[in-house]
């Protein structure tokens, strides 16, 4: 299993290092933060090879961090020798007895470190060096990835060819097939790698003998009525029988049914599903690594839960699995505390959320967990209504509305904001938790709340007691009923509290929406003003 | 670990019990050979694949690539942070007073063939026991040839090979002692030759190494195997050699030949000639080979052209030191047949003159 990866200078991935769990990731990020990235560099620390190809061949010259190129040439323009910009992806894999041929302390860890591991580098090629200084005389922010070459060892220092045969790795993305071949390479490779040697050599010896018979059978009766004619070049005599060349091998004829329909036939979905299922159902004692980009992919809601449940269940101690994804329902079925939240420099971990908490999130997998996870700042009202007001209250203020400063305003919908509060304490969120006091203290209510607050970054806004139990009363008791009567659009015979009580997200609205100045109750401006910053 | 090693005579088929042994062992046991010699190598390749042919994990290299690939190129960061090995210097020596890095790698980053031993040996330590873990993992079995010509810090590898999971073959004649891996080094210089069999014997006692003797030649005739046994002194405690070649053709036998009788000598028998090296021999006009590098062959007839030492020895009974005793042991018992010495006088030896009719 891996136990930790860093890249330099590859893409997004400027110095990234990070320490994956041994059974699960579930990596999650913002759009263009690197998710796709890390699997993919993952990938090539194992395979040496990208989409199917090796790296040397997919090689260009935006592979190189974009950053570091402009510093390279910006520094040889001003005239100083630095080096030119290089990548470097490792891998260090746990201390097993079955890779140990990777093993030695040819790696960057200082102090020296003897480990299993894989380093896959892209440095300048020394055959090219003249031409390479020539062309740094006036370069450019694209590099001559031509000058550059692929250097991939283990840490032993023994250069690798071709993937370790213990490192079985399984790449699923979400792409779907629709060549003639029907399989692609990564399916290929999942079958391939699904099927023991000998198994492989029975399919591909039956293949074989089912084309001889063809050829000999119905073809033979064919062939000698051709003979027969003058149909030939050469005088040599033509025929038609079975390609038995290894491009026609078992391995694109044979491809994957579901429900007799041919794999490349059935849905986008299926198609993934089927992947990821493949990959992970392998009875082996061998080290395997599974990756699988956005698994909801093309998956309705119900399919999606079956897979996930599925994956569950094929999971084990032998596999590692790392899964990018933008769905909350894929993160809290399979359990927040395998959350990595991606950024430049690293993917933390979230530090030990309690059991429970992450049971609890299980059994409610629809929570927009994901929604917490990626906003910068995070203001937790209790429903539709306090969302409304609060918005409201906060464009008044600050002329803009709260998503454009990076502040998302999630409602918990009955969610306990206990577990919504321990989780942001873990993602070391800045949040402002507002809710109604209920008729109880602000004190007591902070206190089953306390170990997940922390002054000036998590803190908990009530209003006072006397100025009403929830949103509404309070709302009267800052602007008085005329105001609010006006506002609101209702007549004198109705009862301003249970029509508000009754219509509470009509009433936000319809306060929202009005011409009139709002004024603030005091609990929600000083929450504004919190996050605000 | 069971560790084994078989001292046998020159002739006595080394190289096929090695062939044999490595055929006889399961199919899937990751082993590796180990000989000196890049002959030796091809050798021993070629044979594996006629006979052990399925075995697919054997693998055949020589000490110097073992050290390399397995001890210096993985773990030279642990005494050197930050170095690689980019290469191999087989010639060249560092400056006697070299220390740190350069006493190990050149210029260019290649490790020194005469240091790669001592190299090899520290970095074991250095390495918190990830060498010896990975080398474990690694092979079932090392399977050393010519286990007489280790020298200086290969012992105390060995030793610690010896003392690991892995089970340790070891063919060799420490009386064919005449390479060194390392020629400078007075490391270890009291187990060249028959210190070597003491240091095994030591181990024999602790139970770390079983020690059996395969004392049949298959090649030379008796007197020449006889010959060969005189060229040691009882201190090597060594058992007597049995031959097996019976064959006659006329002239058979160790004898000595006068300088003025070569000529006729070599027209007659046509024996592959052997010398010391290209500065010996140069009173007579003949086709030579040098004592070491007629290492591993095998000839009808030899002639040798004796240094200084040897005539000594025949002339006087003057014992040989081990270095020039292995080069005649070696020299002589190249022959099937016979064997011919060229000297002026002889009295002690008591070996039969050729003299032409």
């Amino acid at each position: 299993m891996i136990t930790k990866v860093k890249i330099a200078g590859y893409r997004i991935f400027e110095d990234f290092e990070f320490q994956p769990d041994k059974n699960l990731n579930l990596i999650v990020g913002a759009n263009e933060s690197g998710k796709s990235t890390l699997l993919e560099a993952i990938a090539l620390g194992l395979t040496g090879r990208i989409n199917g190809r090796r790296a040397s061949e997919e090689l260009n010259p935006y592979w190189f961090n974009t950053r570091m190129v402009d510093d390279f040439v910006e520094s040889r323009k001003a005239g100083n020798k630095v080096a030119p910009p290089e990548i470097r992806i490792e891998l260090f894999f746990e201390d097993r007895d079955d890779l140990q041929h990777l093993c030695g302390a040819v790696n960057s860890e200082v102090p020296t470190k003897a480990c299993p591991g894989t380093s896959l580098r892209i440095i300048p090629n020394p055959e090219y060096i003249a031409d390479f200084e020539k062309w740094m005389e006036s370069p450019s922010d694209v590099l001559p990835v031509e000058y550059y070459m692929e250097d991939w060892r283990d840490f032993a220092d023994n250069r690798l060819t071709q993937r370790p045969r213990q490192l079985v790795t399984a790449v699923i993305d979400s792409r779907t097939v629709r060549s003639a071949h029907g399989v692609d390479y990564h399916l290929r490779s999942i079958l391939s790698d699904n099927l023991d040697p000998s198994e492989r050599a029975a399919v591909s010896l039956a293949y074989r003998q089912v084309k001889v018979s063809l050829s000999d059978g119905v073809l033979g009766d064919i062939n000698e009525r051709i003979g027969a004619g003058q149909a030939s070049l050469h005088d040599k005599p033509i025929s038609l029988a079975m390609d038995q060349s290894a491009r026609t091998s078992w391995e694109t004829a044979i491809t994957p049914h579901v429900d007799r329909v041919p794999f490349s036939m059935s849905g986008q979905g299926q198609q993934a599903a089927i992947k990821i299922l493949l990959a992970m159902d392998r009875h082996s004692d061998r080290a395997k690594f599974v990756m699988v980009e956005e698994p909801e992919n093309h998956l309705s809601h119900t399919s999606l839960a079956t897979l996930i449940s599925r994956m569950q269940d094929l999971a084990g101690d032998q596999q590692q699995l790392f899964i990018t994804t933008h769905s909350s329902f894929v993160l809290n079925r399979l359990g927040l505390s395998s959350l990595l939240l991606i950024g430049a420099s690293a993917a933390p971990r979230i530090p030990e959320l309690r059991k429970d908490t992450v049971t609890y999130f299980q059994k409610l997998p629809g929570y927009d967990t994901l929604r917490l996870a990626l906003a910068d700042k995070i203001v937790l009202v209790e429903g539709a209504s306090d969302e409304i007001i609060f918005e409201r209250i906060f464009v008044d203020l600050y002329q803009r509305r709260p998503i454009e400063l990076g502040i998302d305003v999630i409602s918990m919908r009955g969610l306990s904001a206990a577990r919504a509060l321990e989780l942001c304490k873990a993602l070391d969120k800045r949040v402002a938790a507002i809710r109604d006091n209920d008729g109880i203290d602000a004190e007591d209510l902070r206190k089953p709340l306390d170990e997940f607050l922390e002054t000036g970054k998590r803190e908990l806004f009530v209003g006072q007691v006397e100025h009403g139990r929830t949103l509404e009363p309070q709302i009267v008791h800052f602007n008085g009923e005329d105001k609010v009567r006006r506002m609101l659009g209702i007549t004198l015979r109705a009862n301003l509290a249970t029509w508000m009580e009754r219509e509470k997200t009509e009433a936000a609205l319809r306060i929202s929406e009005s011409g009139e100045a709002l004024n603030a109750p005091d609990y929600l401006r000083e929450a504004a003003e919190f996050i605000h910053g | 670990m069971v560790n084994r090693l078989t001292l046998g005579v020159a002739g006595s088929g080394k190289t096929r019990g090695i062939v044999e042994h490595c055929a006889s062992l399961a199919p899937n046991r990751r082993v590796a050979v180990i000989t000196f010699t890049q002959a030796n190598q091809a050798v021993l390749r070629a044979r594996l694949r006629a006979v052990a042919g399925s075995h697919s994990d054997i693998e055949v290299m020589g000490w110097f690539a073992f050290l390399t690939r397995h001890f210096a190129r993985p773990f030279v960061p642990f005494k050197f942070p930050g170095r690689r090995i980019l290469g191999f210097n087989f010639d060249g020596r560092p400056h006697r007073f070299a220390k740190g890095p350069a006493r190990f790698l050149d210029s260019g980053s290649s490790v020194y063939a005469c240091e790669l031993g001592r190299l090899a040996n520290e970095l074991i330590e250095a390495s918190n026991g990830s060498l010896m873990r990975r080398l474990e993992c690694i092979y079932d079995e090392i399977v050393i040839d010519e286990v007489q010509d280790l020298s200086a810090y290969d012992w105390s590898i060995l030793d610690v090979l010896l003392g690991s999971s892995i089970d340790i073959t070891m063919v060799g004649d420490f009386r064919q002692a005449v390479l060194a891996t390392n020629p400078r080094s007075s490391k270890h210089k009291g187990y060249a030759y028959a210190g070597a069999i003491e240091w095994f014997r030591e181990r024999e006692k602790i139970g770390l190494v079983e020690i059996s003797y395969s004392t049949t030649t298959y090649r030379c005739r008796p007197e020449i195997a006889a010959f060969g046994d005189t060229i040691f002194g009882p201190k090597w405690r060594l058992p007597p050699t049995d031959s097996k070649n019976h064959e006659e053709t006329g002239h058979d036998g160790v004898f000595l030949i006068h300088p003025d009788h070569v000529n006729i000598y070599v027209e007659e028998f046509s024996p592959q000639c052997l010398r010391h090296s290209s500065s010996s021999g140069k009173r007579f006009d003949l086709d030579y080979i040098n004592f070491k590098a007629a290492k591993g062959t095998e000839y009808q007839r030899v002639l040798i052209v004796p240094t200084a030492g040897i005539e000594k020895f025949l002339h006087a009974g003057e014992a040989l030191e081990p270095g020039p005793a292995a080069t005649l042991y070696v020299a002589s018992t190249r022959a099937f047949q016979s064997v011919a010495l060229v000297v002026a006088k002889a009295d002690s030896c008591g070996l039969p003159w050729w003299k032409p009719v």
